[in-house]
């Protein structure tokens, strides 16, 4: 199928994303991993076929300009993200709301996919950007940290729910799922709140999260450094100051 | 020595290295203990000698902690290792005893993976190829990538001071470049770990699939009580938490203070050195030691005063700890966490209670297993230790002792063992809750001797004899006040006791007779005699009668003296005698026991047995102790003259079936076997003369009685078997008399018995092969049988019984005895199962089988 690349709803150093009609086409930068693509797509059919979440459907995947995109059905709505800025007297509600999802999500089984604690450990391994000694010490730790099965989101954020018109939401942007412990999941979203300076709206979602699963904030807190080390393999300079200070943590005797 | 060891950059490389080591370890395992000994010394003299110059190293490479103290860390990890394994036993046989034939060996355990933390990365090092080398072990060391070049320094000096004094080469090797891959591998490649280090590396240690020792982490908190010496807690505080820079796991993190001494302790710490944070500044330090629940790794093992500029807080160069006083114990508060650093929380408490309940939190939240501290007065507070080490969950609870120093050990308490590495237990999630150290690292091979049962011969200490013996016997009760005399109606009104009561009247002994003794004795009247006991209070009972009479005295006598005893405890079954579970009470206290038996028969005047029926449930009791063995029998044919023939070989036979069961007993002896037989070949020539002429054959009266006391004698030491449990069974089920259901399943459990292939033989040492065949043999060579083969000596024995049993009126089977087949075949399967547990099968020289038990007794109700 034509897809017209008018309307432009994002850019990321590694894609554009576009609108048309009722599809996003998200296209890749030319030099893109293939295979990192293919496996997003594959993720995302076995997330849509294997659970009965409110997704957006993968409609395509296809070549643009000698550009690899994937093509998903365009969710109309507004993000969560978005009703909470817009409606500050109605956070709580929304954050409720939030982590509801997120145990409804927690509460699906999608085997096949990777485990949480494989792709931390490579994402770090791989990494030149972290001293050998606190990797060792982060991949001992990671090493002893519980595996689970849990579908993990990888990016659970406000901005990718989306609550339409009729009251329904979706989730979007599966780029990142995987299987695995559901604490790393919740460090995530804390540590990706606190990067955009929601200091506030990450210790309420931490608070929640606790009271709504009955885990400690130190299972949490367990998966900071493990996650805030991935963040840091991502290169991104901004960051790395106050990365760098949460994954040097001394873990003995 | 080769200079140039390989790399182990790499899994391949570490292969290499495992090989390498594995083949040394084979060699070293064969070393005398005179060699190791020499190999342990020469190491611990080379560490020792470098302890500077390693301490040097691991505070230049890793930039934490205290030149000075590493260097007492080395010096303590060489000479305290040495000197306490100097003279152990650790190569081949440590123990032995030649008596009991038990013998202990130490192995080595092959290969170690030890786990060397940045904290002590050099007096861990050495600690653990010390302890390896005195252990014939190989171990491959994994540094920490921030502290390699110390600790491999130090294993390497080890090493070649090993080599040098005669270890093979590579006994110790270590990886260059440590990874988590390379440290796995190691671990799932070796045969033990010793893993030193975080949470997340224990944890890898325990999964490997390796046995591991991995050591938990520490927050140990130190209660100062108001009876503390104030001076001594604070500066052993400061002493232990400065050390090395607040590195040892051990090391106090917080102080909890009575509040009656807290402004004494908080001036105490000013006065030495210590910085009390304001409020705006303990803000400042929380958010630089813990980072999102995690301990910052900057301030690890960092001076006070660099950690205070890190947390911009400004304090005297000089200051030694910095203190936040703070109120909450929970995780929340990151004061109350580990902090491997010159930082310290402090409490005040309203009470000791309210002290312990938060130093408990304290050890749980992050230092479950490790260790507590407490400063009090030892004189008067003995009450509040025993509270506190029994609130503790701590392996080590150390009382006035600075931490750091007193938890390695055989520093400030010389039986603590010294060692780095601290178990703390499985509340700790460790294998081990105690300092580790050498018996850890060996496999120790048991070897256990077969040993035969210490036996024993025990009977009465007065065992009298011969016919008229009786009033000269009772002369020895002269010293007795009050006699208490048992016996049956019967007896008592026909005159039997009529020579004792005149010799007690002559002895001027006070008595009284209680003759209300039913056949059966049960527990009803056994407690209507002791009450009377109870009232006449004897010191001296005098049981006359059969064994009903008998064994009613001994229970009497057990109730007079020990009324709070249960049956059902004292009736429990046990396998050995010596090992049963019940204590019987201690007998003879109150009163003397004398037996004088009035039939030739049940052997209870030399007895430790007793039965006893509950006349409301039917149970029955039979109590074996020896505790119940009678202090004297009298032995008197005139008591026996004029019993009934009935009597006569029901009582004999019983005494014949005695003799042959202790005889084949698995726990017979030489004192048993030349009583049993006596009394066989007695029984055989006089049962018959004793059942046809009674009171006109005073000599077979005579020896009859004798022949039913050595058999009594005989099996109340080798004790009996399974004729004795089917006839108990068959007894209580169809009321017949005791002598007869033994003597109706002899035959066929003879031939049962004999059997050279049973299903089972019984257990005990003594009893080395199923003989049964050849013990019947003997019993019938004694009675001048003679066949081609032990086969045909059983046969004709087995006859020799069928014609002694016609000769005294005794039938041959069961049916014979007017029971039903109907009842029989009806109790058949519970008479079975409970003659299989009574107490006499376990002598048995065959262990039965219930289903074999049935057809015993089939066979011996249809006679075939």
């Amino acid at each position: 199928m034509e897809y017209k690349l008018a309307n432009q709803i994002a850019k990321r150093k590694t894609k554009q994303v576009f609108r048309d009609r009722d599809s996003t086409i998200k296209l890749f930068v030319k030099k893109y991993s293939k295979a990192a693509i293919l496996n997003e797509a594959l993720n995302l059919a076995r997330v849509e076929e294997g659970t009965d979440l409110n997704i957006p459907k993968l409609k395509e995947v296809t070549m643009i300009d000698d550009r690899w995109g994937l093509v998903i059905e365009y969710i109309e709505g507004y993000s969560l993200a978005e009703l909470m800025d817009d409606n500050p007297d109605k956070i709580d509600e929304y954050l409720e709301l939030f982590v509801k999802i997120q145990l409804e999500i927690f509460s699906k089984k999608v085997p096949l996919l990777n485990k949480i604690k494989d792709k931390y450990n490579r994402k770090i391994t791989e990494t030149d950007l972290i001293d050998e000694d606190v990797k060792y010490n982060l991949l001992h730790k990671l090493d002893g940290l519980k595996n689970r099965s849990k579908l993990c989101h990888g990016d659970f954020m406000p901005s990718n729910v989306i609550i339409t018109d009729s009251g329904k939401y979706y989730i979007i942007d599966w780029a990142h799922v995987t299987r695995g412990n559901e604490s790393a999941d919740a460090a995530k979203t804390y540590l990706t709140l606190k990067l955009n300076k929601k200091d506030d709206l990450a210790e309420k979602y931490m608070n929640l999260f606790c009271k709504k699963t009955d885990i400690s904030k130190k299972d949490i807190q367990d998966w900071i450094p493990i996650v805030a080390a991935a963040e840091i393999t991502k290169g991104d300079k901004s960051e790395y100051k106050f990365l760098s200070q949460w994954i040097n943590v001394a873990d003995y005797e | 020595m080769n200079e140039n060891y390989c790399t182990v950059d790499s899994v391949e490389a570490l292969e290499e290295t495992l090989k390498k080591v594995r083949k040394a370890q084979e060699e070293f395992s064969k070393f005398s203990q005179e060699k190791v000994d020499s190999i342990f010394k020469a190491a611990a003299i080379a560490s020792n000698n470098a302890r500077i110059y390693l301490a040097k190293m691991a505070v230049e490479e890793t930039g934490m902690g205290i030149l000075e103290d590493k260097v007492i860390k080395n010096h303590y990890a060489s000479e305290y290792i040495y000197n306490k394994y100097r003279n152990k036993k650790t190569c081949g046989i440590i123990e032995e005893d030649k008596a009991y034939g038990i013998k202990k060996i130490a192995e080595p355990i092959g290969i170690i993976a030890a786990v060397i933390p940045t904290t002590n990365p050099t007096s861990t090092a050495i600690f653990k190829t010390l302890l390896s080398l005195k252990t014939r072990n190989g171990i491959i060391i994994s540094p920490h990538p921030r502290a390699k070049k110390s600790t491999i320094e130090a294993s390497k000096i080890v090493l070649e001071a090993a080599v040098k004094a005669g270890a093979p080469e590579n006994i110790i090797s270590w990886i260059d470049v440590p990874s988590l891959e390379l440290t796995n591998h190691l671990m799932q490649s070796v045969d033990l770990i010793l893993a030193t280090g975080g949470p997340g590396m224990v944890k890898s240690a325990y999964s490997s699939g390796k046995p591991a020792i991995g050591v938990g982490a520490g927050n140990v908190p130190a209660l100062v009580d108001d009876s503390a010496d104030i001076t001594l807690a604070v500066n052993s505080i400061i002493h232990s938490k400065t050390f090395d820079n607040g590195m040892i796991c051990a090391s106090e993190q917080s102080v909890i203070i009575i509040d009656k001494v807290y402004d004494e302790v908080k001036s105490e710490f000013e006065k030495r050195g210590c910085y009390f944070l304001n409020d705006e500044e303990i803000d400042k330090v929380r958010k630089t030691i813990i980072i999102n629940g995690g301990l910052n790794a900057k301030i690890v093992g960092q001076k006070a005063y660099t950690i205070a500029k890190l947390a911009e807080v400004e304090v005297p160069e000089n200051t030694k700890i910095l203190i936040g006083e703070v109120e909450h114990v929970d995780f929340s508060e990151e004061f109350a966490h580990e902090k491997l650093s010159p930082i310290l929380a402090m409490y005040k408490a309203n009470s000791f209670d309210d002290a312990m309940s938060k130093a408990h939190q304290l050890v749980m939240n992050g230092g479950i297993g490790h260790t507590s501290s407490l400063y009090i007065n030892t004189l008067t507070g003995s009450e509040k230790i025993e509270k506190f080490y029994n609130k503790m969950k701590t392996c080590r609870v150390l009382i006035n002792t600075p931490s750091s120093q007193g938890g390695i050990g055989d520093l400030y308490n010389f039986r603590l063992t010294p060692s780095l590495t601290l178990g703390c237990g499985s509340w700790g999630g460790n294998s081990v809750s105690e300092n580790v150290g050498v018996d850890h690292l060996l496999n120790i091979k048991t070897v256990a001797e077969r040993r035969e049962n210490m036996l024993w011969l025990r009977v009465p200490e007065k065992v009298y004899i011969k016919r008229h013996c009786l009033p000269v016997a009772l002369e020895d009760l002269k010293d007795k006040k009050r006699a208490f005399i048992v016996t049956d109606k019967f007896l008592f009104e026909n005159g039997y006791t009529k020579v004792i009561i005149e010799k007690l009247e002559e002895l001027q002994i006070e008595h009284t007779i209680f003759s209300n003794i039913a056949p059966d004795p049960n527990l009803a009247c056994a407690k209507e005699g002791a009450e009377l006991m109870k009232a006449f209070e004897p010191d001296c009972i005098i049981a006359v009668g059969g064994g009903s009479a008998m064994d009613a005295g001994k229970i009497m006598w057990v109730l007079y003296e020990h009324p709070e005893v249960d049956f059902l405890d004292m009736a429990m079954r046990f396998m050995d005698i010596r090992k049963r579970v019940y204590d019987f009470p201690k007998m003879g206290e109150k009163a003397y026991f004398v037996a004088v038996p009035t039939s030739a028969g049940t052997g209870s005047e030399v007895t430790p047995f007793a039965v006893i029926t509950d006349e409301q449930t039917g149970v029955k009791y039979p109590l074996a102790d020896y505790e119940l063995l009678p202090k004297m029998a009298i032995v008197d044919s005139d008591m026996m003259m004029n019993a009934p023939k009935g009597l006569t070989s029901a009582s004999g036979i019983d005494a014949l079936v005695h003799s042959i069961e202790a005889y084949v007993s698995m726990m017979s002896t030489e004192f048993t076997d030349s009583m049993a037989l006596e009394a066989i070949k007695i029984i055989f020539e006089y049962l018959p003369r004793a059942y046809d002429k009674g009171a006109e054959d005073p000599e077979a009266r005579e020896k009859m009685a004798h022949a039913a006391t050595l058999a009594g004698m005989a099996f109340a030491n080798a004790f009996l078997g399974i004729c004795h449990s089917m006839g108990h069974k068959l007894g209580a089920y169809h009321h017949l008399p005791h002598g007869i259901t033994v003597s109706l399943v002899l035959n066929e459990v003879m031939k049962y018995n004999s059997e050279d292939a049973p299903t089972k033989m019984g257990t005990f040492p003594q009893y080395e092969y199923p003989n049964t065949l050849r013990r019947y043999a003997e019993i019938a060579e004694c009675l001048g049988i003679e066949g081609k083969d032990d086969n045909e000596k059983l046969e004709k024995l087995l006859v020799r019984i069928d014609e002694l049993k016609d000769s005294i009126g005794i039938k041959h089977t069961i049916k014979d005895y007017g029971i039903s087949e109907k009842d029989f075949l009806n109790t058949l399967d519970v008479m079975s199962e409970q003659a299989f547990d009574d107490q006499c099968t376990g002598a048995n020289p065959r262990y039965p089988l219930i289903e074999e038990i049935k057809e015993i007794y089939k066979k011996a109700y249809y006679g075939k």
